[in-house]
């Protein structure tokens, strides 16, 4: 439990999200009768609702620290207000006879089961509303309530201010896909258990036959109704490993599911010829039980990992539902989706530009963070050119609509994203290249041994050979895999590692390049106060001071690098200049904050900046230069560390970033990083990925915005990091909860470990096979002792895998 | 022994009914979630209230709180 730790040493942590508190913040909440430390005013805001709605407990119960709500100017309920229109909500809402309104929402920011629980608690008790209900594996909610009572921009509002992000649920294709998957796949399951306990019955009392006798008439009573549970069991459950390996065998693959479809048919074969023939022997419970084994196996490692099923947010979600549009001469508020070609929205500073657009009225920056990963604002003018997803930060924009979502550069890059799945190279399983040879051993043996037997004794050899068959069923083999991975997966999840990708810890073991994003990644991603250059007697503190009680009128991203000061007295007509600085008066005194120039304006003698690449802003008080301040995004304290570790771990360690400044370099000699490169766009970055792969290395990246995704999506084996974006985190194959990058490595020593555990697996289950194999090959093994060493070895596979799930630093 | 003729089938059969009912359960979305039902009947369905009138209390505080 996350909650518990908390007060411990090191750093006070966020007592909502889990992130550090900034120093200097003061946003301490009570929570069942004791001061909780919060991050920032939107957990504050969360942790305040919570525990005024008398469901503190959710902090007792939940397993997972919670998703920092996202930080926004506008207020949440005017976001909304655009679902009240019937015709928008009409794509996820049914009305039913007595006029209650039934809405399907997706949500995101959901961690672990206590937030359903808390979602649903708090939906229901709001009037109006008569049921809520979460899905945990969809993050779906459905809730029905009288829209008389209480308009669906109110529940969209309220759930926002829960802290989770809401969206309409648009039933795509896949996601209906992948629920019918899931439930085929346990009716399998279902079947396949139940089976397998009939025919275990039937077989206690035939094995019991073969020992101390049994009439024949009886003895086919039972084979038959045996037969009639296991043929149902193999038609229906066992389906899927003929079908895989036959679609795999007509592509010249063999595949691990080959051996396992070659095993159940052929035992079932030979025992239905031995039921219909009166002779030989059965195993229809060694085939049932086979088959339910590895249905669960396979169910259990799929379901670890998507059991926190990450939203999926595409690129689109995060623009704005409601746009302000020129309708007329005047402003309204309209859906984004009905905005046109040529007409002209309206975007306030703080506001995410909702469209590709051309400026036709105001100055202003906005934030490509979304394309470079960069924290600091581009200068846009009219006729420049601004994409969907970027953050206006200083003053309103009017913009000219140039096209729809779908020609947006945000849509292209959603695109790539797509594209770099299917281009991600599949790196061969370990269980699948053994499979190959272990089929063409024992076709070999089994040829073998008929080949002796009927020269031997002619009408024992096909009973004999059937045997051999059936002894080197493969099921701890398959079981193998799966069960490390499911071990793995969930030990990982323990220690806030999210594993989501299939084969990801395979590939993750055999990586020789661990490739890093800067901003965000390496860094903290935004900017912090590293350099102060007096130029005057003024003390630093005083200067802090005084910029920080200017900054606060501010939207730029600079100014919440000052947040933390405490400001200086109170200031007289603070003047903010877009693309310049702020100009404020105290006293008799005029100060000026911003850019050299803006700044050498009022104070001819400001030397200029100091030379290091930091983003230098200037203080001056009338004629008298103050001071310089330097601003630089902060390197995570862990990061040498991690790097160390991965390169005297032997790992080529390269950094990736889209920062075009000097930074990058910079950074990576600090941090002892060899390879660098920088000024990337998420296209080169791809490209690069793809030469190295192309050379032969297993690439893991570590990366966390938008502009990330589609390098991560391309990666052998990636990583998303604390607070990545949802498309990030969607492409990712390991997703880090707690934003420590330490977990890249101790995640890479467990994928190292799961490989062993692997190995080791395989070794025993060829063993197990090749002490078994010459037995059955003498006709020494009866069908009971087939069924007990079967479960025996998989036994056995199942508890070394669960090795893993011990502490993180077994490695 | 011969009741075994007509013990059999009958077990057969109540096992093709468990089956019926559990593929029923699991098409009806009863399985669906597996986490959260698992947890559930943890938690307290009716958490600690100060007063039932709170819930309903001014729609203004609620939109104050919003970050």
């Amino acid at each position: 439990m996350p909650s518990s730790s908390d007060s411990t040493a090191g750093p006070q942590l966020c007592y909502h999200c889990g992130e550090q508190v900034p120093v200097g913040a003061d946003l301490g909440v009570v929570i069942a009768g004791e001061i909780r430390p919060m991050c920032c005013p939107g957990c504050r805001a969360v942790a305040q609702l919570i525990s005024a709605n008398g469901l503190e407990n959710f902090y007792q119960q939940r397993t997972a620290y919670n998703l920092r709500p996202q930080e926004r100017e506008v207020a949440a309920l005017e976001q909304y207000l655009v679902y009240d229109d019937p015709a928008l909500a009409a794509s996820f809402t049914d009305i039913d006879s007595a006029g209650n309104m039934t809405a399907r929402l997706l949500l995101g920011g959901i961690s672990c089961a206590a937030c359903t629980w808390l979602i649903e608690q708090t939906m229901a008790r709001l009037p109006g509303v008569s049921r809520a209900l979460v899905n945990l594996q969809q993050s779906r909610l459905d809730i029905q309530f009288d829209p008389a009572r209480i308009p669906l921009s109110q529940v969209f509002a309220r759930l926002d201010a829960l802290g989770y992000q809401v969206r309409p649920f648009q039933a795509s294709a896949q996601r209906r896909q992948m629920g019918e998957e899931y439930r085929l796949e346990l009716r399998r399951l279902a079947v396949a258990g139940l089976g397998m306990m009939q025919v275990g019955m039937f077989a206690v009392a035939l094995h019991a036959g073969d020992i101390q006798g049994i009439e024949n008439q009886y003895q086919g009573l039972l084979r038959w109704v045996s037969l009639l549970v296991a043929s149902f069991v193999v038609l229906f459950s066992a389906r899927p490993f003929f079908t895989t390996a036959w679609r795999h065998l007509r592509q010249g693959a063999l595949v691990m599911d080959l051996p396992v479809a070659l095993a159940i048919g052929l035992a079932w074969l030979a025992s239905a010829w031995a039921t219909a023939s009166g002779g030989g022997q059965v195993y229809f419970d060694s085939v049932v039980m086979f088959t339910f084994f590895l249905l669960l196996g396979r169910f259990l490692e799929r379901r670890v990992r998507q059991r926190h099923a990450l939203t999926w947010f595409d690129a689109q979600s995060a623009l704005p539902d409601a746009v302000s549009a020129r309708r007329g001469g005047q402003w309204a508020t309209v859906p984004r989706v009905q905005l046109q070609s040529g007409d002209i929205v309206l975007v306030r500073a703080g506001e995410t530009v909702p469209v590709d657009g051309r400026v036709c009225d105001g100055c202003s920056a906005v934030r490509e963070d979304t394309f470079n990963g960069e924290p600091l604002p581009r200068r846009v003018r009219p006729d420049d050119t601004v994409y969907a997803g970027t953050v206006n930060v200083e003053a309103a924009l009017e913009l000219e609509v140039l096209g729809s979502y779908l020609d947006s550069r945000l849509a292209a890059l959603q695109r790539s994203v797509e594209q770099a799945q299917t281009a991600k190279p599949r790196l061969a399983r370990l269980a699948d290249r053994i499979a190959s040879w272990f089929v063409g051993a024992i076709l070999l043996v089994t040829t073998a041994t008929a080949l002796v037997w009927s020269h031997l004794a002619p009408d024992q050899a096909l009973w004999i050979s059937l045997s051999v068959l059936v002894i080197s069923c493969p099921c701890a083999l398959a079981l193998a895999t799966p069960a490390a991975l499911t071990s793995a997966a969930s030990a990982l999840r323990s220690t806030g590692v999210i594993v989501r990708g299939e084969n990801a810890l395979e590939s993750l073991a055999r990586t020789t390049h661990l490739i890093f994003d800067k901003t965000g990644t390496l860094t903290e991603g935004s900017l912090a106060i590293t350099d102060v250059r007096l130029l005057a007697e003024l003390p630093r503190e005083r200067v802090l001071a005084l910029a920080a009680a200017m900054q606060q009128y501010s939207g730029h991203p600079v100014a919440r690098a000052f947040s933390a000061i405490d400001a200086a007295a109170s200031l007289d007509q603070v003047q903010y200049t877009v693309g310049a600085g702020l100009e404020a008066r105290a006293g008799d005194h005029t100060y000026r904050l911003g850019s050299e120039s803006f700044c050498r304006g009022q104070a001819l003698a400001l030397p200029p900046p100091p030379a290091e690449p930091l983003y230098w802003v200037a203080l001056v008080r009338d004629e008298l230069p103050l001071a310089w301040i330097g601003l630089a995004d902060r390197t995570r304290d862990e990061a040498a560390a991690v790097v160390g570790a991965a390169t005297a771990a032997g790992l080529q360690v390269e950094l990736l970033t889209g920062d075009g400044s000097g930074q990058g370099p910079l950074l990576a000699r600090r941090l002892g990083i060899e390879t660098v490169s920088s000024g990337l766009e998420p296209q080169q970055k791809m490209a690069h990925v793809r030469a190295l792969q192309a050379t032969g290395a297993v690439v893991a990246m570590v990366g966390d915005g938008l502009n990330d995704a589609p390098v991560l999506g391309l990666a052998d084996a990636s990583f998303a990091v604390a607070n990545a974006t949802d498309l990030a985190r969607t492409q990712a194959d390991f997703v880090l909860l707690d934003g420590d990058l330490n977990s890249v490595i101790r995640t890479w020593r467990k994928a190292r470990q799961c490989r062993r555990v692997i190995l080791q697996n395989f070794a025993w289950a060829l063993a197990y096979n090749a002490c078994g194999i010459p037995l059955a090959a003498l006709g020494f093994i009866p069908p009971w002792a087939a069924a007990i060493g079967m479960s025996l070895s998989s036994l056995l596979v199942v508890v070394n895998s669960l090795r893993l799930n011990g502490g993180p630093n077994t490695a | 022994m011969d009741s075994l003729y007509l013990l059999i089938p009958i077990a057969l059969l109540f096992c093709a009914i468990g089956i019926k009912l559990l593929l029923w359960a699991i098409d009806n979305g009863q399985y669906d979630d597996l986490d959260k039902e698992a947890w559930k009947i943890l938690a307290d369905d009716e958490p600690a209230l100060p007063s039932t009138e709170q819930d309903g209390s001014p729609p203004d505080q609620q939109r104050r709180e919003q970050p």
